[in-house]
């Protein structure tokens, strides 16, 4: 292909320059400072009969952070595309997954309808390569109908060459937006100025069309009593047109509008009360909006316009005329900045202008106090970059604590443990004001450092503060209390769950939640309740619970409809609630289902590292391989978890069932020889666990030695041996059914498989069955003679790989709801029972069965027994209790 | 790439008042007819602050240069303070 020229904008009418440019994917507009980019962008956007939605975010100063750099960025399209009320504003999470992220903001941009016009402003300010290279993604992937415009005051490294070749990138440069003679005397014009037409092209030629320039120029020449002379003068200067001009403007100022705007230069944004402290007179709100009226750099960044900033060339030169006027006041106005967002709780500007003022130790002790809520308000970059900077001779060991947290968000547990224990010994010597306040500290991350590495003796160890939560004289101890308390709660509950069994797991996780949410911290209320998903599943009991993987079920989905609220669908928050919903789904034999939720972990497990969830990622990808009966597939995965599981401690139950499916598996997967191998490597407490002896008798069936497989279940089926759940005890049944099978022993295999249907009847499990292979076993069981007919059919319908996919649901047409009767009556159709049979089943008279089953058959939209029975389980119905 | 600080040339168009000055602490600063020349010892980072600032300030960038140390004075005989 022919490489396109980049499409350079005529330089008369900058407007239509702009529309035109629009009807290509990317737009960049690059020119130095004062050149009008925002001003062109402004009047672009204001015209009547715009006919796009625009979403204009204006990148922050110096924006290290891409974290937040795409959180504002989704939030500026989720207003524009106002999809804004279906969904609380995206809120920042301590995970950061930029390619979500990106994703994320491409969909939203995706379901605009109408198109949208998306503006990033000042993006030489974006100083993270991180979000640079992630932006490029989003600009060469826009989805039709949506048009971008950057601009930035010089180059910035986007790969956008593609779209270059392709046409698709309309560039506006500096000579493009540099005033004309004709458009500078239209200024003059508009803003009543007389100047003559020599004047007007004198001026003209000494700005050189800058568009700063004239600006402030038309500002000291509107009501000047000679205009003429001010221009002559100017053009007789050799400063530099910025200096000058700004000079002059303020000049002309009252003196307290002059101050204000040196006093409060070096503010990123001002109001009128932050104004008035640091002028310490009233009244600042009116200058700042009679400034703004009168187009003089300040401009109100909201709609009530109560926040304003001044243009940025501008700013810059107050602050080193204010540095020059009045060097002595500058670290008294930081600290007087300071105290005032430290009373708004804006922490950030506030430890900010703490180490402006210079005052170090202060900075330290703002930062480690409220090291914990950044990271929770998705600020671990932010807090990085404060920390860099803290010249060498400022450095304090409580900023071991701020660095071990952003090694432990970034999974260096190493260097977050090397941290920790510089803090810990500086703890001893802390003042004793401090002291509470930093073990509490320390104590907390050494809990999620133990909980990351599964260190879960050490977890219980240092809960112990939770007993004396911080209280302190200030609401702010206790909010910081609450946020420590809350990650404790989180951090123990999660600890728990995972070393299986601890009752004590849901109350702590339950408890995390409700103080989350009393905090308003929604993203600890999620983790909460997605671990309490996860810890819901293990119940120890050898029998099962009524409804329990309905429970989880139901559990799970809560949390996620509670993160997806937030946006955070796809974060590793959620990702315990999504994996144990994708593992319920594969124990009910809902395998493609199942899949589907095991993709989406995958999706959220992106940027998380823990070993623990991993593990279960592996061991859920390898029960469903295992029931699809894909051995070798399911070896690959049970190998993988084992290995994590070996790097964890404390969780052996956990351990033991992921050891017991790999030897099974291995058996099954012709590989006998390795699996009895392994398991005499074992030692005799481990190998005494019903995970492992249902291993034991998998091989010793795969050996042909079915009164060995029996010897090795005794112990789980008379509930001797230590198990897991009940799904253990099902799984044992089973294996002895097909013992006494191999054993010609049909009466007592029956009786074992009827074992197993009846325990797997309250959660309607399949996966047991599909694992165990026990086709062969079920279909030799006399139908009508089971008590589980319905189950039955449906195991026996997943184990022929006929499992309804969910897809195959949608396309269906919709059945009428049954009423609870005629579902009673349906649950019958699959045995050989007759009406008159069913009828004396369920006690009422056989023209009463006669009624449903009409009824069932219209609502069913069939004709007979054996197509409802078809339809039936293609929508489900015969399961006695599903969630969906 | 030399860490060293070294001997740099600036030159900046238009006069640079005490205002705009106060953001080069570093570089000593000398009229040439109608540019102002700042010479410093710079390393690399600070080079680039310096760029910046300059960018920040919309000054109009004409040329810059790393002097060799036989010529550490730019165009000799043209000076004139500030």
């Amino acid at each position: 292909m022919a490489p396109a020229t980049p499409r350079l904008i005529g330089r008369d009418d900058l407007l239509a320059a702009l529309d035109r440019a629009a009807a290509s994917k990317v737009t960049i507009i690059s020119a130095p400072a004062g050149s009008g980019k925002t001003s062109l962008l402004r009047a672009w956007a204001d015209r009547p009969g715009r006919p796009r939605r625009l979403a204009v975010l204006q990148v922050q100063r110096d924006q290290h952070d891409a974290h937040q750099f795409w959180l504002a960025l989704l939030d500026a399209v989720r207003h524009a595309s106002a999809t804004a009320s279906r969904a609380e504003p995206p809120a920042a999470t301590p995970d950061f997954n930029a390619p979500a992220m990106v994703d994320q903001v491409l969909s939203e941009l995706a379901d605009a309808r109408g198109g949208i016009t998306l503006v990033i402003d000042d993006l030489h300010e974006l100083t993270s390569p991180e979000a640079l290279a992630q932006l490029t993604r989003l600009l060469t992937n826009l989805p039709p109908q949506v048009h971008a415009i950057l601009t930035t005051r010089h180059d910035v490294r986007l790969g956008l060459h593609q779209l270059r070749l392709a046409g698709e990138l309309a560039e506006i440069r500096a000579a493009d937006l540099r005033f004309s003679e004709r458009e500078t005397r239209e200024l003059l014009d508009a803003s009543g100025i007389a100047l003559s037409a020599a004047g007007a092209a004198l001026l003209h030629q000494r700005t050189e069309g800058w568009a700063a320039g004239l600006r402030l120029a038309a500002l000291s020449l509107a009501g000047h009593p000679d205009p003429e002379r001010f221009v002559s003068e100017f053009s007789g200067s050799d400063r530099t047109v910025a200096e000058y001009l700004i000079a002059e403007m303020l000049e002309r100022q009252p003196p307290d509008v002059q101050d204000l705007l040196l006093r409060t230069s070096l503010l990123d944004r001002v109001n009128g009360e932050l104004a008035d402290l640091l002028t310490g007179r009233p009244g600042s709100e009116q200058i700042l909006l009679s400034l703004e009226d009168a187009n003089a750099f300040v401009e109100s960044l909201d709609p009530e316009r109560t926040w304003f900033r001044y243009h940025h060339l501008f700013a810059d030169l107050l602050r080193l005329e204010l540095r020059r006027r009045l060097p002595d006041q500058v670290p008294t106005l930081h600290r007087r900045a300071a105290e005032w967002f430290i009373l708004q709780g804006q922490m950030v500007e506030a430890i900010r202008h703490t180490q402006a003022a210079g005052d170090w130790p202060e900075a330290v002790r703002l930062l480690a106090d409220h090291s914990f809520s950044l990271t929770l308000d998705g600020q671990a970059q932010t807090m990085q970059a404060l920390l860099q900077a803290f010249p060498p001779g400022a450095d304090h060991p409580e900023l071991a604590l701020v660095r071990a947290m952003g090694d432990l968000a970034q999974g260096r547990l190493d260097e977050a443990a090397a941290h920790l224990a510089v803090a810990e010994t500086y703890v001893e010597t802390a003042p004793p004001g401090r002291r509470h306040r930093l073990q509490v500290a320390v104590a907390s991350l050494k809990l999620s450092l133990a909980r990351r590495r599964g260190h879960l003796a050490d977890v219980l160890e240092q809960v112990k503060f939770l007993d004396s939560p911080v209280t302190g004289p200030s609401d702010e101890d206790i909010a910081l209390g609450s946020d420590l308390r809350a990650v404790a709660l989180l951090n123990l509950g999660t600890a728990e769950a995972w070393s299986l069994g601890l009752p004590d797991a849901e109350r702590h996780l339950r408890e995390g939640a409700v103080l989350a949410r009393d905090i308003g911290r929604p993203y600890l209320e999620v983790g909460c309740l997605a671990q309490l998903g996860f810890a819901s599943i293990f119940h120890s009991a050898a029998m099962p619970k009524a409804d329990s993987f309905a429970t989880t079920q139901r559990c799970c989905r809560e949390a996620i409809a509670l993160a997806e609220r937030y946006g955070w669908g796809a974060e590793p928050v959620i990702a315990p609630a999504l994996m144990t919903l994708a593992g319920t789904m594969v124990w009910l034999g809902e395998f493609d289902e199942g899949e589907r939720w095991l993709r989406r972990t995958e999706r959220a497990l992106q940027t998380d590292t823990g070993p623990d969830i991993r593990l279960l990622l592996h061991q859920t990808a390898g029960i469903l391989h295992a029931g699809r009966g894909r051995h070798h597939e399911a070896l690959e995965e049970f190998g993988a978890a084992e290995h994590l599981a070996s790097q964890l401690e404390g969780s052996q139950a956990l351990a033991s069932q992921v050891t017991g499916w790999l030897l099974a598996t291995q058996a099954r997967a012709g590989r006998p020889g390795e699996a009895r191998a392994a398991l005499a490597a074992l030692e005799d407490e481990r190998a005494s666990f019903g995970e492992i002896r249902n291993a034991r008798a998998v091989i010793c069936l795969a050996d042909g030695d079915p009164p060995g497989a029996l010897g090795a279940l005794h112990d789980v089926l008379d509930g001797t041996a230590p198990v897991l759940g009940y799904t253990t005890v099902t799984e044992a049944h089973l294996l002895a059914g097909l013992a006494h099978r191999q054993l010609g022993d049909q009466r007592a295999a029956s009786q074992a498989a009827e074992r197993a249907l009846a325990l797997a009847e309250s959660d309607r499990l399949v996966l047991p069955f599909a694992m165990t292979g026990s086709a062969g076993l079920l279909e030799a069981l006399p139908r009508h003679q089971s008590a589980h007919a319905a189950l039955l059919a449906d195991i026996l319908d997943v184990l022929h790989g006929s499992s309804p996919a969910a897809e195959d649901q949608s396309s269906l047409l919709p059945a009428e709801e049954l009423s609870p009767g005629e579902l009673r009556v349906l649950r019958y159709l699959p045995t050989n029972l007759s009406r008159r049979e069913i009828a004396a089943q369920l006690s009422v008279s056989v023209n009463t069965i006669g009624t449903h089953l009409r009824s069932i058959y219209a609502k069913l939209h069939v004709r007979d027994r054996s197509s409802a029975v078809q339809r039936a389980r293609e929508l489900r119905l015969l399961a006695a209790r599903r969630t969906r | 790439m030399d860490p060293a600080p070294a001997p740099y040339m600036i030159r900046i168009n238009g006069h640079l008042g005490a205002t705009v000055l106060s953001a080069f602490p570093a570089l000593a600063p000398q009229h040439h007819g109608a540019h102002t020349v700042l010479t410093g010892l710079l390393d690399q980072s600070a080079l680039y602050g310096v760029l910046a600032e300059i960018e920040a300030l919309g000054l109009d960038l004409l040329e810059i240069q790393k002097l060799t140390p036989d010529r550490t004075s730019p165009e000799p005989g043209h000076h004139r303070s500030p």
